[in-house]
């Protein structure tokens, strides 16, 4: 009796994440589809740019000054040991850039601007402000999802790369704090061991995440049902489905990339 | 007359949730006249209309404007529709990130294709119209309910509509700015021909106002009359309604 309600859970629970998947691929579709010919709102996309991305910089270089530190400092006692001090900027560096920068800043992102996005998309569609929009011959995909997707994935490449800089600034600023290592010789470790190669497959990932935040943020504040406790569970299903992708994402990039 | 109706619905029905709330209804509006939906909340009055602009679906039936079925029309062929059938919600509907001047300029500017401030000069000459231009710079989360309103009709008829569908304008407005309402329908029918269809349970505006009243019962339109026909009315669901009394004849789901 138990087993069979446990498998009946995980159907339903399958059925819905599926119609969720499902859902989110239907709007990247009408997406994709409205960007031809691109008639995209110039007003609304910068607007949404300043809102998403300057308003984000100092929670991004806050995160990302500690996070590289926080590499070096982990790094820090090992290189000591090793006196191998001309490889900590590359072990900061390489994770930095690799996994820490995007995946941190795509959570940060994910958890400031695209729960946001939800929350406004959803509270707009709970008013009847989309409908509003439809009754003015206003597609509220071409006005409101698309520029709001553009400026996710935009600003969260921009500020991968404000954060990766900042966080080998971190690192470098730790390093000399507290274990002691010139600045120079962190630069020349950054410089002789880190490739552009390390620097693109941190973009790619941010490019993906923003992607994935984007429609998850928008396809749940599109479809909300039910007033402020829909809003608050459009926030939730949001945030939830924004994280779970970006784990996976960055498991099959990283999979990909070393293949 | 249903060779010339203007606006049409013909047998439609719609149910939600496997409940149905319109079960073959049918009604005809000719071109400029001030058609009122009349009924108790819930009998699908709003759904009605929202159907006419593709806002919601219909399960089965036709509805046609102007010679045009427009019920099988996809999502994306309803723009020319929906730019000459404006409708005014009950709930505003106005963009809270937007000032009220910015609201009336954005179907101005989408589709006039006027510019950025062209657009808000013309915006606030509209509201002006509606008494709302000094207002016009203010956000509507800051402004009551009829000011909203007033804003929303504003927008509204920003594109010049040949019909308009209010729902329910005069709900929850004082009776002053729910008496204005009604003298701004009035005057756009008679003065710029606009058709109107308003949903409504505000007795002063329905005998005030309309030229003909359709009364929505059970899911069909019950009765279309003219607001003296319906007064003389012996129909004693008609007259239960009208006379707002608690008991009658009327079956009211819920209550």
């Amino acid at each position: 009796m138990i087993g069979g309600k446990f498998i009946e859970g995980v159907g339903a629970s399958t059925l819905r994440v599926a119609q969720e998947v499902g859902g989110i691929v239907v709007l990247t579709g009408q997406v994709l589809r409205a960007l031809f010919p691109p008639r995209i709102d110039r007003r609304e996309l910068f607007k949404n740019l300043y809102k998403m991305g300057n308003r984000s910089v100092p929670i991004v270089v806050l995160t990302a000054f500690f996070a590289g530190g926080l590499m070096t400092l982990q790094a820090g006692p090992f290189v000591k040991k090793l006196g191998a001090t001309s490889l900590a900027g590359w072990g900061a560096g390489y994770a930095v850039l690799r996994e820490i920068g995007p995946i941190l800043i795509g959570l940060m992102f994910s958890g400031r601007v695209g729960a946001n996005n939800t929350a406004e998309l959803a509270t707009m569609t709970v008013t009847e402000q989309l409908d509003g929009l439809r009754s003015l011959a206003i597609d509220p995909i071409r006005f409101l999802v698309v520029p709001r997707v553009i400026a996710m994935i935009v600003m969260l490449v921009a500020l991968t790369i404000l954060g990766d800089f900042v966080a080998l600034v971190g690192s470098s600023v730790v390093a000399k704090a507290m274990l002691d290592i010139d600045f120079s010789t962190m630069y020349y470790s950054f410089v002789d061991n880190l490739t552009p190669a390390d620097f693109l497959h941190g973009i790619y990932k941010s490019i993906a995440f923003g992607a994935a935040i984007a429609f998850s943020s928008c396809y749940f504040g599109v479809t909300v049902r039910g007033g402020a406790v829909g809003v608050g569970k459009a926030v939730n299903a949001a945030v939830v489905a924004a994280a779970v992708s970006i784990m996976l994402l960055d498991f099959f990039l990283t999979y990909l990339s070393s293949h | 007359m249903t060779a010339r109706a203007f606006v049409e619905w013909k047998d439609v029905t719609k149910a939600f949730g496997g409940k149905p709330v319109l079960k073959g209804m049918s009604l005809a509006v000719n071109k400029g006249e001030v058609m009122f939906i009349i009924g108790t909340s819930g009998v699908g009055k709003s759904v009605t209309i929202k159907h006419l602009i593709g806002l919601l679906r219909i399960d089965g039936g036709e509805i046609w404007f102007d010679g045009q079925r427009v019920d099988t029309l996809p999502e994306r062929k309803l723009a020319p529709l929906r730019k000459r059938i404006g409708m005014v919600f009950q709930s505003s509907t106005l963009f809270d990130s937007m000032t009220l001047a910015e609201n009336v300029a954005l179907p101005l500017r989408k589709h006039q294709k006027l510019s950025w401030s062209a657009s808000l000069d013309e915006a606030r000459k509209r509201l002006e119209q509606v008494y709302m231009g000094e207002y016009s710079e203010r956000y509507p989360a800051e402004l009551s309910d009829g000011m909203r309103k007033r804003a929303a009709i504003a927008r509204t008829l920003a594109l010049g509509p040949e019909v308009v569908l209010f729902d329910e304008p005069t709900t929850g407005l004082d009776p002053v700015s729910a008496r204005r309402v009604d003298r701004l329908i009035r005057e756009l029918a008679e003065k710029l021909g606009v058709t109107a269809i308003v949903v409504s349970h505000d007795p002063p505006s329905i005998f005030g106002v309309a030229d003909r009243v359709a009364f929505l019962y059970k899911g069909v339109v019950h009765v279309v009359a003219t607001p003296a026909e319906l007064k003389a009315s012996e129909d004693p669901v008609v007259q239960q309604f009208i006379g707002g009394k608690s008991s009658g004849p009327m079956e009211t789901p819920g209550f």
